[in-house]
């Protein structure tokens, strides 16, 4: 048994010890808008908020995030109206939108842990997340438009 | 078994109060109206099969349009471009329209001209195979509605006009909209057939050419949309399998009393190409497999190959011209003008390696088999219908009609799921079928790598002769390279004469002035398994060829730009591309320590033209592309946004796939697993990107491919420029 706290519920699981936080999330607990991409930490489709922190899930142990607050992107904001979220719709971002949960998600570790990040260090941030489409350029644009709606807002 | 699922899926669901239009192949149309007084608001399935039509689109009582769209969407917005076309004819309300996926259906009436009249997304074609074909089923229905409501309304229908999806007669100021049409007594079926002279002339348009937003994006910003990966039915089980490490091989022996005794292990299966594991998780089904000790046979021929050999196999067949090749696009004679310039002529030899789609979402297949195994459920990413349904229905030796179909969203494709079905589906329906359950079977990443299909490695081999004034007086383009199309689709292959689009398409020069022209093909046993990739032969064709042409600039004393003028006199649509990309780029007025480097290398119908900024990359030595314009004429544009959108992808994808993607095989195994030995481009390497859109009104073509083929002769080019150093083998990292 292992109990967890996602996107504010408390959620019991009957699962073995050495299972990845992704298939919890995604099998176990039909949270499927968190992606498998590569099971290796390599592609970020699978990124998860951790105490506010992002994260791959595919790297974690469930039972190593229990006493956390896990957060995914079902849980990001109440409405879909993170300001991620509609700037992501505003500037026509996602293509396959596969890998576009993680991206969004990095990219809301990344604002606010850095409320007004330069090009440069959004590039930096952004840069565990593949997204094989090629919607980089409308990544940092959304993340641009984002902060600076934010900002004003 | 799911009882229910027979009974709603085989039927077409109306919502309350909904009426919906099948439009015949013919032009002739049905309405298709809900019974009130059944319970279930369907349209019998007998009803569909007798009059062999599904239905193109419905309206419901709220006047909600939704609008049946044929091609499967991997990324590149065919939800959205699709129904546009068809709401545009009909005068719908874009704001009140829902798009749906079809599933299957009469090919009469899906299927696209452009792909052999089945239902396949494939080649960029699913805008030039469908627009004329959704514009007319849109009239037509828009034609319906208002012959009723001229009967409605008592006005003669040539004083009424649409709008919004509303009928209106502008004289008295009546409005009815489509839903209140739609519950008129009865239809008005019997109307004057639509011509394509009765087609909205284009300063009528309202939806197409404007950016609408793309309907499948909300959903992709909350994690809602569903991949074939996400999908849950009741009672699924998981599978994976252990797949044969060599193409070719079986397992003869399985020692798996130790899986077996994993908790959750539901059953274990030799299959032809694997052993699968079937559990109630999938992490325990990993976990068995990687207990599983399997001894598979030794007899593939594949074990002899390595695609080092392969590739310089390859090569010597591009450059040894007494191979036989088959002639693929053939103007004049090159061969005899070459012979006569013998000592003139000039050539050069291009190589690509092989290269992996590394779509996102990994393969996977959800099948739930019949209890009488005659029929499944089904749901997988697909680049066609048809042709999943058709393997499944091999699988079972059943017809397609027991085939209950879900065609998903795909977390990408670039030309992985064209001809996948008959391994993964057709693995997945003996599963279910055997463990009497619903399966879903799913690749891990590096099954993905390491069982991928191929962009093949291929040479190209190009010589020409120059006339005094440097002009190009014949040249000939000669590839060497297994078929794909043999591998893809034998059947189809049976009578093709040895003609290979998939990797020839893209030599034929053909708005090049060159008098004497060959392209031809040395075809070469396949050595690994093949497929086509984003931009199929049109991105390696073009790499070589725009390559060889700075080349022969060069050799001309010419500057690349007005070497292509002369080259591209003859065709105004290709020049004003020139005109475009030179003066977006400043061509050749790099700054310091970079170069530009000029390409011209359209997909199909659409022309484009890109220009490459680089430098060389001090900590590596290799070279780094910093901007990239392109100019682009596909003609008419559905949806401009989205098309800038999808070149720019493309353009992504092509410098990704020339920078570091490989895959190398030894004794047959794939080297690479995963994204950290097959590279892919990250945020951080991707250029400037800047593409312009220099519309000619001509027929519309596709967006998915063409940012690919300008990016290798572009960076190539640019590199030459900059540094005197030719890129004749791609990958250039």
């Amino acid at each position: 048994m292992l109990t967890l706290n996602v996107n504010g519920q408390v959620v019991t699981i009957e699962a073995s010890s050495d299972v990845s936080l992704l298939w919890v999330l995604r099998e176990h607990l039909g949270l499927t808008g968190t992606k498998y991409g590569c099971g290796a930490g390599m592609c970020g489709a699978c990124t998860v908020h951790i105490d506010g922190v992002a994260n791959f899930a595919c790297q974690i142990m469930a039972a190593d995030a229990a006493n956390t607050t896990i957060t995914t992107i079902e849980g990001l904001s109440e409405d879909g109206t993170h300001p991620l979220q509609l700037a992501w719709i505003e500037e026509q971002t996602p293509q396959c939108g596969y890998c576009q949960s993680g991206q969004i998600m990095r990219a809301a570790a990344l604002i606010a842990d850095n409320p007004k990040p330069t090009r440069e260090e959004i590039i930096d941030g952004m840069s565990a997340n593949i997204c094989r489409c090629g919607s980089y350029p409308r990544i940092v644009r959304a993340i641009e438009r984002a902060v600076k709606e934010d900002h004003h807002g | 078994m799911d009882k229910n699922f027979d009974a709603s899926r085989r039927k077409f669901i109306l919502g309350s109060s909904a009426v919906a239009f099948a439009v015949l192949a013919t032009g002739a149309v049905t309405v298709l109206r809900n019974d009130p007084a059944k319970s279930r608001e369907t349209i019998e399935p007998e009803t569909l099969r007798s009059i062999k039509v599904d239905a193109w689109v419905s309206i419901d009582s709220n006047n909600v349009v939704t609008i049946h769209f044929p091609s499967t969407e991997m990324g590149q917005g065919i939800m959205t471009s699709q129904p546009m076309i068809f709401a545009e004819e009909l005068d719908a309300d874009w704001s009140k329209v829902i798009a749906r996926q079809i599933d299957q259906g009469p090919l009469e009436t899906f299927g696209n001209p452009h792909t052999g009249g089945i239902l396949f997304t494939a080649g960029s074609s699913s805008i030039e195979g469908y627009f004329t074909k959704l514009r007319m089923a849109g009239a037509n229905v828009r034609r319906i509605l208002l012959y009723t409501a001229a009967t409605v309304m008592g006005v003669p229908v040539t004083d009424l006009v649409t709008e919004k999806s509303e009928v209106i007669h502008p004289r008295s100021g009546q409005r009815l909209t489509y839903a209140a049409i739609a519950n008129a007594g009865s239809m008005v079926t019997n109307v004057p057939a639509i011509t394509e002279a009765d087609l909205k002339p284009r300063e009528e348009w309202r939806i197409i050419g404007r950016d609408q937003n793309r309907l499948d994006i909300p959903a992709k910003t909350l994690g809602e949309t569903v991949y074939s990966i996400d999908v849950r039915v009741a009672d699924m089980v998981y599978a994976t399998q252990a797949l044969a490490p060599v193409e070719g091989e079986t397992p003869l022996q399985i020692e798996d009393g130790e899986a077996r005794r994993i908790k959750g292990i539901i059953d274990i299966l030799p299959l032809k190409n694997s052993v699968a594991v079937v559990a109630t998780t999938f992490e325990a089904a990993i976990e068995a497999r990687n207990k599983l000790q399997i001894t598979w046979s030794q007899t593939s021929p594949f074990r002899g190959v390595n695609s080092q050999q392969e590739l310089a196999d390859t090569e010597l067949a591009a450059k040894d011209l007494n191979l036989t090749a088959t002639a693929w696009e053939n103007r004049g004679n090159a061969v005899a003008a070459l012979h006569a310039d013998a000592e003139n002529v000039v050539y050069a030899t291009y190589t690509t390696e092989h290269v992996y789609h590394a779509q996102m979402e990994p393969l996977c297949a959800v099948a739930n088999v019949d209890e009488d195994e005659k029929g499944a459920e089904v749901w997988l990413g697909t680049q066609s219908q048809t042709l999943s349904i058709g393997a499944a229905a091999q699988a079972l030796q059943t017809t397609p009609d027991r085939i209950r179909f879900h065609a998903m969203q795909m977390g990408g494709a670039f030309g992985r799921r064209t001809f996948f079905a008959r391994d993964l589906l057709v693995d997945a329906i003996h599963i279910s079928r055997a463990v009497k359950r619903p399966v879903k079977l799913m690749w891990t990443r590096e099954d993905d790598v390491k069982n991928g299909w191929l962009r093949p490695a291929t040479a190209h081999h190009l010589s020409a002769t120059l006339d005094k004034e440097g002009r190009v007086k014949a040249m000939r383009h000669r590839v060497a390279s297994p078929s794909i199309f043999e591998f893809a689709a034998p059947q189809r292959w049976a009578n093709a004469k040895g003609r290979d689009l998939l990797v020839m398409e893209g030599t034929e020069s053909s708005e090049y002035d060159i008098p004497d022209f060959l392209a031809e093909h040395v075809l070469l046993k396949r050595q690994s398994r093949v497929s086509a990739w984003r931009g199929i032969g049109w991105g390696i064709n073009c790499y070589a060829r725009e390559c060889f042409i700075d080349e022969l600039a060069l050799k001309a004393g010419q500057n690349p730009l007005d070497f292509r003028r002369r080259l591209l006199q003859n065709s105004p649509r290709s020049l004003k591309l020139l005109d475009e990309v030179t003066q977006m780029s400043d061509f050749g007025n790099a700054p310091n320590g970079r170069a530009h480097g000029l390409a011209f290398a359209g997909y199909k119908s659409t022309l484009g033209a890109g220009v490459a900024e680089v430098s060389r990359d001090p900590n590596t030595g290799k070279v780094k592309v910093h901007k990239f314009w392109a100019a682009v004429d596909p003609g008419i544009v559905i949806h401009p946004h989205n098309y800038i959108a999808q070149t720019e992808g493309g353009i992504i994808f092509g410098l990704s796939g020339l920078m570091r993607e490989r895959v190398s095989f030894v004794n047959g195994e794939i080297e690479q697993q995963n994204f950290y030995d097959y590279e892919v481009m990250r945020i951080g390497d991707v250029p400037q990107i800047k593409v312009n859109i220099v519309e000619s009104g001509e027929a519309p073509s596709g967006a998915g491919e063409i940012g690919v083929p300008m990016t290798g002769g572009a960076v190539a080019n640019a590199f030459r420029a900059l540094t005197g150093e030719h890129l004749r083998h791609m990958p250039f990292g």
